[in-house]
């Protein structure tokens, strides 16, 4: 199995250690280890009901787990509600159903958080989420609301969304999955965009071809727990172990 | 496949001939029609004999009524302060008739969506002890009046206004403390909800004009008026809450997690985006549940307070008149329906702003 030693705990985006989470009598994840380095960007997968949702949403703490350690940003993740603030204004989220607030613009879903945690004015926030907007090319759609929005526009609203609070990290989950099949590509490309400037990503996906072309690691998840961790190049080509090889021969027939 | 263009089906006809059309089109419509017609004529004809045509207006003096077969509404002229400000001394009517105009002008000025801003809370939190003030009095050189003398719409006003003003946001602390991550505040909401919600609002008011006094010390007591008050308060904010649950449970929980992980704590998430959207939702049961809360301030009768139905019997105790209670009743429904009508129309226009974002 191959970890990349960081040089220092302070150069994590994301530590995890010996993360346990159980729903009731369901045992979700099993002391799973995750270290994502600052400018890494890195591809969960696995089958449905392994984990990867569940840890991505222990990481913003959406979920509370139960045993083990979790940092962001350097920020060990208490129960305590300025950290956890703290801990999501470091990790953007990206949702599989987009979740774009339904009454407010567009350009209002970018600037409710900067404006309201008070991270920025509003004149700020406003310039700051146009450009961002810009970037993820719905610029001409600010002053609508998400329900006009085709589903791909809503995703990369969503991602603007999130960089509007100016994370350190971005998490994923399964941005693509509830697309139509044409749109996937728009959103695809605005994340390999994102990595392109460096940031700093975790994301749930069944794209392979995402993995292939951004990832510096793939990690295969099955039953809560890591099961191997790997540049996509031998992940694909040379998967040790039998249940990621069953895994990617399904996803690839 | 076909390339020629389908044209739309055409629109149903509308207009006279297509109205005709619709009512006589049949033999049976014939029949349908002619009795429906029949059936209004032999409604409306006698009453409005009753309330226009044999009807005296004026003078408002109890002659006017002596030898008339209709409506005496003369004697809702002659009565009309008395039914609207009760025993209010009459000399000082003035300050029931400012409060009720003050009340009733902001209550306008608050329906439009440009009103809605910070200074319209500062205006309400200004006009409410303002209001009480004046009908009190008992400073610059005002006779005091007691609460006791109070009576008629502005006692209906200030109990509708506090009453649901003050139930509302209450309600919304009980409806999100239902859902609370901790065991102790949702036990105490729901125990609250469901206790207030299984009694009927009449011993509600009894034990709170008959009960507290033998329960708490006189200097604790709160005036007769006030316990009513806030019996009705309460009453509300527990029908109000459940209402205000359902909108809450109706939201996906995406929407609040979306909040949370952008870095909005629990009450800037609640406040800007999922209350906006929960109560968009339920608009028309709230509506209704107000509507509600609006006539029932009209039990407080039942305690001993003047509200606009005490106050009209009063008025019909007078002798010289021959007791027109229907004209009476039909003034006070008439104030009622005004109210209530506003209020509906008022939330069915917050209903279709809704709507209109999608």
């Amino acid at each position: 199995m191959t970890r990349e030693t960081p040089s220092s705990a302070a150069d994590l985006a994301v530590e995890v250690r010996d993360l346990h989470k159980w729903y009731g009598e369901f045992h979700a994840l099993r002391g799973v280890e995750l270290a994502v380095a600052a400018g890494e960007r890195i591809v969960v997968c696995g089958p449905s009901g392994s984990g990867k949702s569940t840890l991505i949403r222990c990481i913003n703490q959406l979920e509370r787990h139960h045993a083990g350690v979790v940092r962001v940003d350097g920020l060990e993740a208490t129960a305590e509600p300025r950290r956890l603030e703290a801990i999501r204004r470091a990790a953007g989220m990206v949702f599989q159903s987009f979740n774009l607030f339904p009454h407010l613009t567009v350009l209002e879903n970018c600037t409710l958080a900067p404006v309201r945690t008070g991270v920025a004015t509003r004149a700020e926030a406003e310039a700051h989420a146009m450009a961002l907007l810009g970037r993820v090319r719905v610029a001409d759609q600010a002053h609508k609301r998400p329900g006009q929005l085709s589903g791909g526009q809503q995703q990369r609203v969503a991602i603007a969304r999130a960089l509007c609070m100016r994370p350190k990290i971005m998490l994923f989950d399964e941005p693509t999955s509830a697309l139509d099949p044409e749109m996937v590509k728009e959103v695809l490309d605005t994340m390999i965009e994102l990595a392109g400037e460096g940031m700093t990503m975790l994301a749930v996906t069944h794209e392979m071809g995402f993995a292939r072309q951004v990832a510096d690691r793939v990690v295969f998840m099955d039953q809560g727990q890591i099961v191997e961790s790997a540049p996509p190049g031998d992940f694909f080509a040379h998967p040790r172990h039998e249940r990621t090889r069953a895994f990617l021969g399904q996803l690839l027939h | 496949m076909t390339s020629a263009a389908i044209p739309a089906p055409p629109r149903p006809a509308r207009g006279p001939a297509a109205l005709a059309a619709k009512l006589f089109g049949s033999p049976l419509n014939v029949v349908l029609t002619l009795a429906v017609a029949w059936a209004a004529w032999s409604l409306a004809a006698p009453l409005v004999r009753w309330a226009v045509l044999d009807a005296a207006v004026l003078p408002a003096e109890p002659a006017a009524c002596r030898d008339i077969s209709g409506a005496c509404w003369s004697f809702v002229v002659a009565k009309s302060g008395q039914i609207l400000f009760g025993i209010y001394p009459i000399e000082e009517r003035w300050r029931p008739t400012l409060v009720c105009a003050v009340l009733l002008g902001l209550l306008a000025y608050s329906l439009r969506p440009a009103a809605w801003r910070p200074h319209l809370a500062a205006l309400w939190a200004a006009a409410l002890p303002g209001v009480l003030l004046l009908m009190f009095g008992g400073f610059a050189g005002l006779s005091y009046v007691a609460t006791t003398m109070w009576g008629g719409l502005p006692v209906t006003l200030i109990l509708t206004v506090t009453a649901i003003g003050g139930a509302f946001p209450l309600a919304i602390l009980l409806a999100l403390g239902r859902r609370a991550d901790l065991p102790v505040i949702r036990t105490l909401c729901v125990l609250f909800i469901e206790v207030t919600r299984a009694m009927p609002l009449l011993s509600l008011l009894f034990i709170a004009s008959i009960m507290l006094p033998l329960l708490l010390p006189e200097p604790l007591l709160p005036d007769k008026f006030f316990r009513a008050m806030i019996a009705l308060l309460l009453f509300a904010a527990a029908y109000l809450a459940e209402v205000i649950r359902g909108g809450l449970q109706a939201l996906p929980p995406g929407q609040a997690e979306a909040a949370r992980a952008l870095g909005l704590g629990y009450w800037r998430t609640q406040r800007f985006v999922v209350l906006p959207q929960a109560l968009a939702l339920v608009i028309p049961s709230l509506t209704n549940t107000i509507i509600v809360m609006i006539k029932n301030t009209s039990l407080v009768l039942v305690v001993g307070l003047f509200d606009l139905i005490s106050s009209g019997r009063a008025a019909l105790a007078d002798p010289e008149w021959s007791s027109p209670a229907m004209e009476t009743y039909i003034f006070i429904a008439s104030v009622y329906f005004a109210l209530c009508f506003g209020f509906g129309r008022f939330a069915r226009a917050l209903e279709r702003r809704a709507e209109a974002t999608p």
